[in-house]
Parts: structure tokens; C-alpha cells; sequence
């Protein structure tokens, strides 16, 4: 439990909101990382382009060349980074609709409780109450395995950054071709820009600030 | 808190009505549950929807214990019949749930293993209740397409779930029909909207006809009693059903 968010709650049993919330914002993670796989892809095809440019522009254009093959390969891991963001995103999900399920079951066994004198049922409803628990940890440590991995990633697109910026350094070197491989160096400026900036708004979502 | 009312007995053979909520909400329908106890056991019939949960448990529990409980029978699928199912299975995860075979995939969906669910063939079933026999008579397309009523021979009573069904106005809603006449108003609707098929309401009638009953005790609504029995199957034989307005 975290106590200085303003979201945090006193036990499962009231994580109703927080857990009603928590859906609508992993459903906005989930939009987010939606982009930057299509664009991921984008690069993957801008890199092979490239990589033919460089070819016919000859030695004038090898460090060019090579970068364009690093940027594909950068465009591959960052597809898996992504991958790896899903994989923890239906994990969420899954953990976020038992605690919404736990919260509807421990709501009416309480009652139950409340009305009835069987002492059995308070030991049931005991054990549901840690059973929540667990659920509440579980999401709690899938919630911060995402923001580990949202940190791999936008580290990974750093080096994306890198690699564009350097490109647009070589296209300086290409001569003739200079020009061509100039503009697609700035487009692979542009769609890293856009990868950073989605991740930025991902880190910056409220999720990572429950328990 | 539901209210109960003993039915029948016979020593420990016993049929409960777990009825009438005053504090339920109005935008949940009104159900009956019933509980068949014999020997040391006890089976819940149509155990409800998960909101009524706590009222039929602690209502239950005043009148028997909620551990002896070794199965339900759910008529049909419906969510005012069985989605409370989970709960009772926090509380006893061995029992048991009785069920046509066409929902036996379907319920699961309310909670409940592989091992939770007796699927019922569309011959019906005898129910063992501690050296009591009960029999799942089938009741299909009445209204749920899989659908069995539960008959005890001894008692003399059968359960029919949604049919002899109605929806009782406040101040009308004692348990048992004493004015058939002003009561089956409150039933027809009902039954022309959501039974659906004619051939499957002859069968039922013809079949039910030929049994000794006491008491038919629906689901929703009063139970119907002595010469008011045959009076409803004369009446439902009659009726039109399957009748949309749209
Ligand atoms: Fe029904
Ligand atoms: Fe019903």
C-alpha cells in the first residue's frame, strides 16, 4: 500500500475505483504502445530503404550504410521491447479483473457476515481477504516490472536518437547523394522524436504512481 | 433479511421457502429459493443471483446448517437462478451443481470447477438426497432451452421454476395463492413473453398432469396449493405462448 497517493486505498476490499481506473489506464498504455510498434515498423522499412540508398551511393556513404543497418536492428529490438510491454500489459489486465471480482465477492460476504452469526463465513471471508491481498501485491509487482521495462525501453530509444543524429552526420559525407540521404536521415530523426514522446507520456501515466 | 417458511415436514424431511426481501433493491426481480433437507443434508434450489447472496445465506443459516449444504440445483442458466454460485462455493467448494447439460460449459461462467458441475441429460436425473430420491423432470423451453423442475415424491411438491411464475404487486405478495382467479393476472404476461414454445408447454402439462402434487412452488411469485395446481396446469394448457408485442 502506498498511503501518500491520492488513489491509494485501506484494503481490497475498497480497490474498486483505483482498480476501475487502473483499467481505463493500462486501455491507454496499451493504445500508446500500439503506436510505437507501428512505428517501430515504420523504421524497420525506412532502414532497409536506406540501406539501398547507401549501397548505390557507394563508398561515399558506407558509414551511412552501416548506421541504416544499426537503426533496423534498433528497429527489431525495439519490437520486442514492446512485446515484452504487452506481455506485462495482459498481465494487468488479468490481475486488475480479479481484484475488481475480489472486491465484488468480499463486498457481499461481508454483508453475508454482517446478517448471519455462522462463524465459518468470517473465516471464509478471512481467507478471501488475504486471497485479495495477493492479488493487490501481484498487480503491485507487475506494476513495477512495466515501469522497468518502460525505462529498458527508453533507453533503447536513446540509442535510437544517437544512431539518427549520427546518420545525419554521414549524409553530410554523401556527395551527390548527399541531399537524398540527408532527408532520410531527418525522417529517422522525426520518427524517433515520435517513439520518445510517446514513451515519455507512458512513463508519466498515473498507474505507475499506485501501489 | 429473507424470510423462511417451512413447506413441508416430515422429521428432518424438510422443504423451505427462502422468501420476500424487504430490503431488497426494486430494480433486482424478487425470487424464491427453496431448501430440500433430509437426513443430515441439504440442497439448495435455485440458489440466486450474487446481490441476494448474503440475504439467502443468512436466511438459510438461521433455519439449517450452511455446511450440510452438499448441492444446488439450478433449474436453467439464468442469472437470477445461479450467479451466486461462486459465493456459495467460497463457502463449500465440494458442493455440488446440478444442471441441464446444455449449460454445463455455460455456468462455469459464474464460478465453479470442472468437478463442481452433475450435468443433467435431457431425460432428467434421479437426485440423491440421503436415501431421498428426487427427480429432475424436464421442463425444456420453459423458458430456458435446457430446463429442469425437481419433483419429490414423498413431499409431494415440485419445484417449477419460472413456470407458475408472478410478478406480485406490493401488498399482493403473500406466499401462497388463496384467490387464483386475482392471482393469475400477475402470471400471464409473464408467461406469454417468456415461455416461448407451445409443443413444449403441452408436453409439460401432459406430463405433470399425471403426478400426484401438493404444491407447485415457482421461482418467482406464490406457490400454488392443493386444487390450485391442477387449476394452473388446466389454465397454462390453455394459454398462447411465445406472444411478442414487437
Ligand atoms: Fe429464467
Ligand atoms: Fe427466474
Amino acid at each position: 500500500m502506498n498511503p501518500g497517493t491520492a488513489l491509494a486505498v485501506s484494503g481490497p476490499a475498497g480497490n474498486t475505483p483505483q482498480a476501475g481506473a487502473d483499467l481505463l489506464r493500462i486501455v491507454r498504455i496499451n493504445e500508446e504502445i500500439k503506436t510505437v510498434v507501428r512505428v517501430a515498423f515504420k523504421i524497420n522499412i525506412m532502414a532497409l530503404n536506406a540501406i539501398f540508398l547507401a549501397k548505390r551511393a557507394g563508398t561515399a556513404a558506407l558509414g551511412f550504410g552501416v548506421l541504416s543497418n544499426e537503426l533496423r536492428i534498433f528497429s527489431q529490438d525495439l519490437r520486442e521491447s514492446m512485446d515484452v510491454l504487452t506481455s506485462l500489459i495482459h498481465g494487468c489486465v488479468n490481475d486488475v479483473s480479479l481484484v475488481l471480482q475480489d472486491s465484488r465477492h468480499t463486498r457481499l460476504l461481508r454483508q453475508a457476515v454482517a446478517q448471519s452469526s455462522d462463524q465459518r463465513l468470517n473465516r471464509v471471508l478471512m481467507a478471501k481477504d488475504a486471497e485479495n491481498e495477493r492479488h493487490v501485491e501481484h498487480l503491485g509487482s507487475l506494476r513495477k516490472q512495466l515501469g522497468r521495462a518502460l525505462d529498458d525501453a527508453a533507453r533503447l530509444v536513446e540509442l535510437g536518437g544517437v544512431l539518427a543524429k549520427s546518420a545525419k552526420i554521414e549524409a553530410a559525407y554523401g556527395q551527390t547523394f548527399a541531399a537524398a540521404l540527408t532527408q532520410v536521415s531527418a525522417d529517422f530523426d522525426g520518427v524517433v522524436e515520435e517513439i520518445r514522446s510517446s514513451l515519455e507520456s507512458l512513463r508519466r501515466s498515473t498507474f505507475f504512481r499506485g501501489n | 433479511m429473507k424470510t423462511t417458511k417451512t413447506i413441508f415436514q416430515d422429521g428432518n424431511h424438510k422443504w423451505v421457502a427462502i422468501v420476500r426481501d424487504p430490503e431488497k433493491q426494486n430494480y433486482l426481480i424478487d425470487t424464491n429459493e427453496y431448501l430440500v433437507t433430509h437426513g443430515s443434508q441439504g440442497i439448495l434450489l435455485d440458489p440466486g443471483g450474487a446481490e441476494i447472496f448474503p440475504a439467502v445465506f443468512s436466511a438459510l443459516a438461521s433455519e439449517f446448517d450452511p455446511g450440510a449444504l452438499t448441492a444446488v440445483f439450478a433449474s436453467h442458466q439464468d442469472p437470477d437462478i445461479c450467479s451466486s454460485l461462486a459465493l456459495w462455493l467460497e463457502f463449500n467448494p465440494k458442493m455440488r451443481c446440478y444442471v441441464s447439460w446444455l449449460w454445463g460449459s455455460f455456468i462455469p461462467h459464474f464460478g465453479g470447477t470442472q468437478q463442481t458441475f452433475v450435468n443433467l441429460p435431457d431425460e432428467g436425473a434421479d437426485i440423491p438426497l440421503e436415501g431421498l430420491t428426487l427427480k429432475a423432470v424436464p421442463a425444456h423451453y420453459l423458458h430456458s432451452s435446457g430446463n429442469f423442475h425437481l419433483y419429490d415424491s414423498v413431499a409431494k411438491v415440485l419445484f417449477s421454476g419460472d413456470v407458475g411464475a408472478a410478478l406480485l404487486p406490493p401488498g399482493e405478495d403473500g406466499l401462497f395463492v388463496t384467490n387464483f382467479d386475482a392471482h393469475i393476472r400477475h402470471a400471464e404476461g409473464f408467461h406469454k413473453r417468456w415461455m416461448g414454445s407451445n409443443e413444449a408447454k403441452r408436453r409439460w402439462c401432459e406430463r405433470v398432469a399425471q403426478m400426484e402434487i401438493d404444491m407447485l412452488c415457482p421461482q418467482h411469485g406464490a406457490i400454488y396449493q392443493g386444487a390450485d395446481v391442477q387449476r394452473f396446469i388446466s389454465w397454462f394448457d390453455e394459454l398462447q405462448v411465445g406472444v411478442c408485442g414487437g
